[in-house]
């Protein structure tokens, strides 16, 4: 199994791949190309690259358990053995910008001290605004099958879709959000930014790994998944 | 059977901790290597801002409106209606808040 697929099947046993992935991408040149005027290079890079590694894993990681796969698109991405599109990494890098940007919007406008209890608001405005575009986002691709759920996932789902990937959707966004600004208010110089942005993303990882392990345990013991 | 991302790991024990524990050393070394570059202060930036029918929204809930707009129509266009009209109520909330935050802020700004 390579790191890069390219698969020739576009769109099979999908509706309306096309439109989804044009208006990621779109969504994705403009935010880069924006950060990149407002932020320089080096931000763009702390802003955009942690995310498309850590969703690379995770997602690979999802796919490679069996949970969901994802068919009909071209260009694919495998480092844990679950292959994953790549407009699904770029849409991850669009998604954690733009909550974190429209929570720092929200926040700053209710909250104006740029403290530690900032960044968890503004983060937590992230997540519940990543929460806000799945409930509208996950039950169409699972309906067109831009990505397909396993059908015999158990517990309570939204439209076909298992709550617990909204509570992923979440934590992962929350954490990320957190992470990100930290390193974005911290005094080191740009380049040690990067750096640090790429580094922690192990102590991110095990901090969401334990968090989403303890609520999947939470949600078995209620018997809700 | 299938397994959690948390469970797939847990199996891949071996093949995450070292690259875990890499990062961690790496993050320590990082933060308190000592520092050969002046310190750069944090400045938060504004975001731009552009008027849609009236209203004068940021360039960040102008593209959250664009991907919003575009999933509802192609919710709609594939005859999915129910879920796609509940999920655009739960969706609208962050535009909503934006919104409303933005309309404050001007109107206290105004008087």
């Amino acid at each position: 199994m390579s790191f890069i697929e390219i698969h020739q099947n576009f769109g099979e046993n999908t509706q309306l791949l096309a439109p989804f992935i044009a208006v990621i991408a779109i969504a994705w040149m403009f935010l880069v190309f924006y950060s990149y005027k407002k932020y320089g290079t080096k931000m763009t890079l702390v802003y955009f690259l942690p995310i498309i590694i850590a969703t690379l894993i995770i997602e690979s990681a999802g796919v490679a358990g069996g949970r969901y796969y994802y068919s009909g698109y071209i260009f694919y991405l495998s480092v844990v053995g679950g292959a994953v599109p790549l407009i699904i990494i770029l849409a991850w890098s669009v998604n954690l910008f733009l909550f974190m940007n429209l929570g720092k919007y929200c926040i700053s406008k209710v909250y104006q001290k740029q403290n530690s209890l900032q960044i968890v608001f503004i983060s937590f405005a992230a997540g519940v605004f990543g929460v806000c575009l799945d409930a509208l986002e996950d039950p169409i691709a699972h309906y067109n099958n831009w990505w397909i759920w396993e059908e015999s996932l158990t517990g309570i789902k939204f439209f076909n879709v298992p709550i617990l990937n909204f509570i992923g959707w979440f934590v992962l966004i929350f954490f990320m959000s957190i992470a990100t600004l930290l390193i974005e208010r911290s005094k080191f110089s740009e380049n040690r930014k990067i750096l640090l942005s790429i580094s922690s993303l192990a102590i991110t990882g095990a901090v969401i790994f334990v968090v989403q392990g303890l609520i999947v345990k939470f949600f078995e013991f209620v018997g809700l998944s | 059977m299938e397994k959690t991302i948390v469970q797939f790991i847990l199996e891949n024990i071996f093949l995450f901790l070292p690259i875990g524990m890499t990062g961690v050393v790496a993050t320590i070394i990082l933060l308190f290597l000592p520092k050969q570059q002046t310190t750069q202060k944090f400045k938060d930036v504004e975001p731009e801002y552009v008027t849609v029918l009236k209203m004068r929204c940021n360039i960040y809930t102008l593209v959250y409106l664009f991907i919003w707009i575009a999933i509802i129509i192609i919710g709609l266009a594939s005859s999915f209606f129910v879920p796609t009209l509940v999920g655009a109520v739960i969706a609208a909330i962050p535009l909503v808040v934006s919104i409303l935050l933005e309309q404050r802020t001007s109107k206290s700004k105004g008087s």
